[in-house]
């Protein structure tokens, strides 16, 4: 099994140290920066011995080694800085975007690709549309991160495993989040019965602005650890084929009421990517809010078609 | 390191010892009144290590002495099932056996905590808590925990989606009158019956009920031992890195949903020390009935009419 990851920055680097940790398939990084996911990939080699790696782990800027990958995870694009417009940097993100698509179409079109360059459900339109795969070949990582740390914040609260915690989120990232309480639960059993309604919402509240928490405690940078870890998980659900329930960003046409745009649903990821997209009964609430988060999105596909007139 | 002691070197004992050696992060001792037995399959279990690479101290004794001071002290001594037999058929015999163990357990291990293994299961961890005279908390049996991974296994089977990925919850008596709840059985957070029909729900419940019963008819000589012993090493990991996960365990109880003087399962978090909090999900009325119904049964059998309480006795003096 073969996975590369393009773009070596924080997100993408601790991706391939959580899948690496797996021992699960040969990974390559690829990086435009001369040099940059060459020396990543080789400081993780130098732990190889310590930690017993099976896998091998190359670093290029050559995009001919990710040649019959099984799976691609797009990490690639630059992160706002202050000053620097919003729309500049869709517009430049959308350009990576697309020449790692022609990329990844013409060496690997076998693959599942895992989206993860924000905004992330306008860059996995871009990457379908441009490789010409199969929907469920194409979806985009959020939910799975969003409900890990949703989960955290739980367990934290009530002092259990974190593991015993499980929830469900829908929607876009951060702000646009959905969460569904009444789909979490504790050793099964519902969040309502552990958690008054006031302390539930604080905590989706945290959910909601965890990412902005560490931004705000890095001063410079973003999280990377519990994003590269979700990335791992669902590389792990493919590689594995664990048919794993995961919120994830998927291709919808009519699911939950919604036609032709990417949105967080629950998704079982196998093999092929998107096995099924799962539909729940949801409330009055949730439907609303679920359907701000799809016009948030498709504002976002129309920002597009401005920049780019239609080309 | 820490030490986790396991009384009784049968199938469920060596193995529980396996998997506890293979977590690598606690020292194993396997207790057997057989002289040589425990020592032989503790020493066939270090020869692996090489080839598997845990490194800590894993022996094996005919002496139950040796317990003293471990952190876990694990219960699986006794009969097993042969088939057609239920669980509480072995009360008799086995609860001779708890008779003798408990106070010594409580005088070598004071500060342990105590799983009990051997059937009928929620019988004789309410014996044990009793006899030993320790607090509940350090007292718990395996039972809603084997019915739940059980259960996990036959929904992810059903549904085709990773077992890991599925929670489920097993109360009540380790028997046939297990209660089932499909309602906190979910897969990533989705409630189980937004995901199967009722029917399917109904038969996966069924086979969960029977599934003990259907190895013990299929192995013959053996009951169900890997399940069991897995178990046991997830229970040795919460406690030593005081993890508070949530399991389903036998616990005597004290008034949860109005019963007493009796042991049954429920979701209990576990930690260093033993069970941190006993959590009590809403159950329906009928699901109630059927938890206090169990209760008394154990109560009952706990208490002992007058027959049954002297051929324990008299097996307790056997292996004294």
């Amino acid at each position: 099994m073969k996975v590369s990851v393009i773009g070596a920055g924080n997100v993408g680097a601790k991706a391939v140290y959580y899948i690496a940790e797996k021992n699960i398939a040969d990974i390559v990084m690829v990086d435009v920066a001369e040099g940059l996911a060459r020396s990543k990939a080789l400081d993780f080699l130098h732990a190889a011995p310590l930690r017993g790696y099976a896998v091998h782990i190359r670093g290029t800027t050559d995009f001919a080694e990710i040649e019959g990958s099984d799976v691609v995870v797009m990490t690639a694009g630059i992160a706002r800085k202050p000053g620097m417009d919003r729309m500049d940097l869709l517009k430049t993100n959308v350009g990576i975007a697309r020449q790692a698509a022609r990329e990844i179409a013409r060496r690997a079109p076998n693959a599942v690709v895992i989206v993860v360059t924000n905004p992330l459900d306008v860059i996995a339109a871009v990457m379908l549309q441009e490789t010409g795969f199969a929907l469920r070949k194409v979806v985009g990582m959020a939910g799975v991160l969003d409900s890990t740390r949703f989960r955290y914040f739980i367990a934290e609260r009530l002092g259990v495993w974190p593991g015993d915690v499980q929830a469900m989120v829908l929607g876009g990232h951060g702000d646009d989040m959905v969460p569904l309480t009444s789909y979490t639960s504790v050793g099964g059993i519902p969040i309502s019965q552990l958690l008054d309604p006031a302390s539930i919402e604080s905590l989706v509240k945290r959910t909601r602005t965890g990412g902005a928490e560490i931004v705000s405690l890095l001063k410079t940078g973003s999280a990377f650890y519990a994003p590269g870890a979700s990335v791992a998980k669902m590389v792990e659900a493919v590689i594995k084929d664990e048919k794993r329930l995961f919120p994830a960003s998927a291709f919808l046409r009519g699911e939950y009421g919604f036609k032709d745009i990417y949105l967080g649903v629950p998704v079982l990821m196998g093999r092929n990517g998107v096995e099924r997209i799962v539909e729940l009964p949801l409330s009055e609430s949730e439907r609303s809010a679920l359907e701000a988060s799809a016009e948030a999105v498709r504002k976002g596909i129309a920002e597009i078609a401005q920049l780019t007139g239609g080309n | 390191m820490a030490q986790v002691s396991i009384v009784g070197g049968g199938n469920v004992g060596a193995n529980a010892a396996f998997f506890i050696a293979e977590k690598g992060v606690t020292d194993v001792l396997l207790v057997d009144i057989q002289p040589g037995l425990s020592r032989g399959k503790m020493l066939d279990i270090m020869e692996a290590a090489p080839i598997r690479r845990y490194r800590n101290t894993l022996s094996g004794t005919d002496s139950l002495d040796d317990i003293k001071g471990s952190q876990l002290v694990v219960i699986a001594a006794g009969a097993i099932r042969t088939p057609g037999m239920r669980r509480e058929d072995l009360y008799t015999v086995n609860s001779g056996l708890i008779r003798a163990l408990a106070p010594q357990v409580a005088r070598l291990a004071p500060d342990s905590t105590v799983v009990v293994a051997t059937e009928p299961v929620d019988g004789l961890t309410a014996l044990f808590t009793r006899e030993s005279g320790m607090p509940r908390s350090r007292v718990l049996g395996l039972g809603g925990i084997l019915d739940s991974t059980r259960l996990r296994a036959l929904i992810a089977r059903e549904l085709d989606v990773s077992t890991e990925t599925v929670s489920a919850m097993v109360v009540g008596r380790h028997s046939d009158d297990m209660i089932c709840l499909p309602r906190y059985c979910s897969v990533s957070g989705v409630p189980l019956p937004h995901l199967l029909s009722a029917e399917r729900i109904a038969a996966i419940v069924e086979e969960t009920r029977t599934a003990g019963d259907l190895v013990v008819e299929m192995a013959k000589r053996s009951s169900s031992y890997y399940a069991p012993s897995a178990a046991v090493a997830e229970l040795a990991d919460s406690i030593h890195m005081n993890l508070n996960r949530i399991f389903p365990l036998s616990i005597m109880l004290e008034g949860e949903y109005g019963a007493r003087d009796a042991a049954l399962s429920l979701p209990v978090v576990i930690g260093q020390s033993g069970a941190v909090r006993i959590l009590t999900p809403e159950l329906s009325e009928q699901e109630r009935g059927v938890f206090l119904e169990s209760a008394r049964k154990i109560t009952a059998a706990l208490n002992g009419d007058p027959e049954t309480g002297k051929v324990a006795r008299r097996v307790a003096g056997g292996a004294a």
